[in-house]
């Protein structure tokens, strides 16, 4: 099936910030969204520029929870930024006309569950979850 | 049978070092140290038909190259300038007191008693002084739930000053052995212009590799692959492997942006089986008489690191204004030594200009290191106590810029 053609029969709108939030507001904007997994980020102008998955935010902020630290969290943890200063720049996103299978492994192996569909322009049209994948899959 | 003999110290080194954590409260190192004395090449080792630790030496530099690559990766130019004069400076004192202390009293040692090697032995030694053990540091915080302008100096200093001990050990291999300085200088220029060159082209193209890479497994090859091959160019073409790889993370996570964790997560998880390799290979060097005989060389070089980086530390920190409560406790919390040290020491052995001193260098790392490793808990936990940091965090609040 088509990203936009899955889009039409389930509009999910993705959770999103700007690069200049911090940390806590993007953690705080999922958190207001319980189904949603990824917070993508937008430019001034509304264009999709980056992301962060629920994982890496909680890994960040609940740092003083975990008994080891590499040393890249450990300055992490203590030097605090920005999303912009987190996000992942290269987000893997989907056109509306391209087929949810040829994209689907990519996203997996990115830990990314809120594959977002944005268009040429490249504003976000909504995100595919995988938990709605997931329930149709199991309804078939 | 030396593949044997890796895969009886792995397993059973994790066997040793997890029953001796859980059973006697020791830290996991000291079981996989005493696990590798008991395959040393004359004991168990002899009976496996392994003679020598000669072999090692080429894993060594490898699983070395992993970690100065992690290192060199762990921070970009941003986060270093927010983490603050109190850090940097307090980090920069803690280095020179350790290094200035071991290197000062361990030369004059030097020149004035028979039996003990002269300058180089002092300046390397010195060198290896200068590093810390990040996790058993961050186990302590975690145990006793610390939070506090302390504690988060503390996590910035481990994480920064095994990068500057690196480049000072990089600096001291490039110029020990020189005839003369003058003779030296083109040599060491070079080792150290096309350890930077190099490793930094290695960590562009590298990351522009890893972009196109979606599968983890992929990335690891990657990644590891560019050690591997760094460190091959580094012994082929004579420049300094450590500083090549510090400087392939550094540019890798400099050109890879700020969300890195694609190129340094994989690589990251290889750090346990890095550190049990150097702790093994530590205890299969190990010798019970060099032990006897050096014991007091072994005291001394502890409590020379230790008071000199107590001190350096405590200057650095009150030069750049901190808080008493910093600079009475910040060298406290940095004495535990581990797995850099003890990968710095091991790959001195087996190499010619070291042949008189490599062996009670990584005894003495070693031995140390078992002391840091107890001792050193005991002042980190003092030290927090102390300037009032235990028991702050419950759980419950978020950990950003505490």
């Amino acid at each position: 099936m088509k990203a936009g053609n899955w889009l039409e029969g389930h509009p999910r709108r993705g959770v999103t910030v700007a690069a200049t939030d911090s940390l806590s507001a993007a953690a705080q904007a999922l958190l207001d969204e319980p189904e949603s997994r990824d917070v993508y980020v937008l430019d001034e102008a509304g264009r999709v520029c980056g992301h962060l998955g629920f994982r890496r935010l909680a890994g960040i902020l609940l740092a003083h929870l975990r008994p080891s630290h590499s040393r890249r969290q450990l300055i992490e943890r203590i030097t605090p930024g920005t999303v912009g200063e987190y996000m992942d720049e290269r987000v893997l996103c989907v056109r509306p006309e391209e087929r949810i299978s040829d994209v689907f492994h990519q996203h997996m192996e990115r830990r990314v569950e809120d594959i977002a569909v944005i268009d040429d322009d490249r504003r976000l049209l909504g995100v595919i979850r995988v938990r709605d994948l997931l329930r149709a899959a199991l309804a078939e | 049978m030396e593949i044997l003999l890796i895969g009886i110290l792995l397993l059973a080194g994790l066997v040793f070092g997890t029953l001796g954590s859980r059973y006697f409260g020791v830290p996991r190192v000291v079981g996989y140290i005493l696990l590798g004395m008991l395959f040393a090449p004359d004991l168990l080792g002899g009976a496996l038909g392994v003679d020598t630790t000669d072999w090692t030496r080429p894993m060594v530099s490898v699983a070395l190259g992993i970690i100065a690559y992690l290192v060199g990766g762990s921070a970009t130019i941003g986060q270093i300038r927010r983490l603050g004069w109190t850090i940097a400076a307090a980090t920069v004192g803690k280095v020179a007191g350790a290094f200035l202390a071991v290197f000062m009293v361990f030369g004059l040692l030097g020149a004035a008693v028979p039996g003990i090697p002269g300058w180089t032995f002092a300046v390397v030694l010195a060198a290896i002084a200068t590093t810390t053990a990040p996790a058993a540091i961050v186990a302590i915080i975690h145990q006793y739930r610390a939070a506090g302008p302390l504690t988060t100096a503390l996590l910035g200093m481990v994480a920064l000053d095994d990068a500057l001990g690196l480049v000072i050990f990089s600096l001291v291999l490039a110029l020990v052995g020189a005839a003369g300085l003058s003779e030296a200088l083109p040599g060491v220029v070079w080792e150290i212009a096309a350890a930077l060159a190099i490793g930094g082209i290695a960590g562009w193209v590298v990351e522009r590799l890893v972009r196109r890479l979606h599968e983890h497994e992929l990335r690891l090859v990657a990644l590891i692959g560019g050690i591997i091959l760094l460190t091959g160019l580094a012994e082929a073409w004579h420049f300094s492997e450590l500083l090549a790889a510090m400087a392939f993370g550094f540019a890798a996570r400099f050109f890879g942006g700020a969300h890195s964790e694609r190129l340094f997560e994989p690589v990251e998880q290889l750090e346990e089986l890095v550190f049990v390799l150097f702790f093994t290979f530590a205890g299969l060097h190990f010798d019970l008489g060099v032990v006897v005989e050096y014991a007091w060389l072994i005291l001394l070089y502890f409590l020379l690191r230790a008071g000199g980086q107590v001190l350096g530390s405590m200057v650095g920190a009150r030069l750049a204004k901190a808080p008493p409560e910093i600079t009475r406790n910040v060298g406290l919390g940095m004495l535990p030594q581990g797995g850099v040290a003890i990968g710095m020491a091991l790959l001195l052995a087996g190499q010619e200009r070291f042949a008189q001193s490599a062996e009670l260098i990584v005894n003495i790392v070693t031995a140390s290191t078992l002391l840091t490793e107890s001792i050193g808990a005991v002042a980190a936990r003092y030290g927090l106590r102390r300037a009032g940091e235990t028991d702050r965090t419950l759980g419950g609040g978020v950990d950003e810029g505490r």
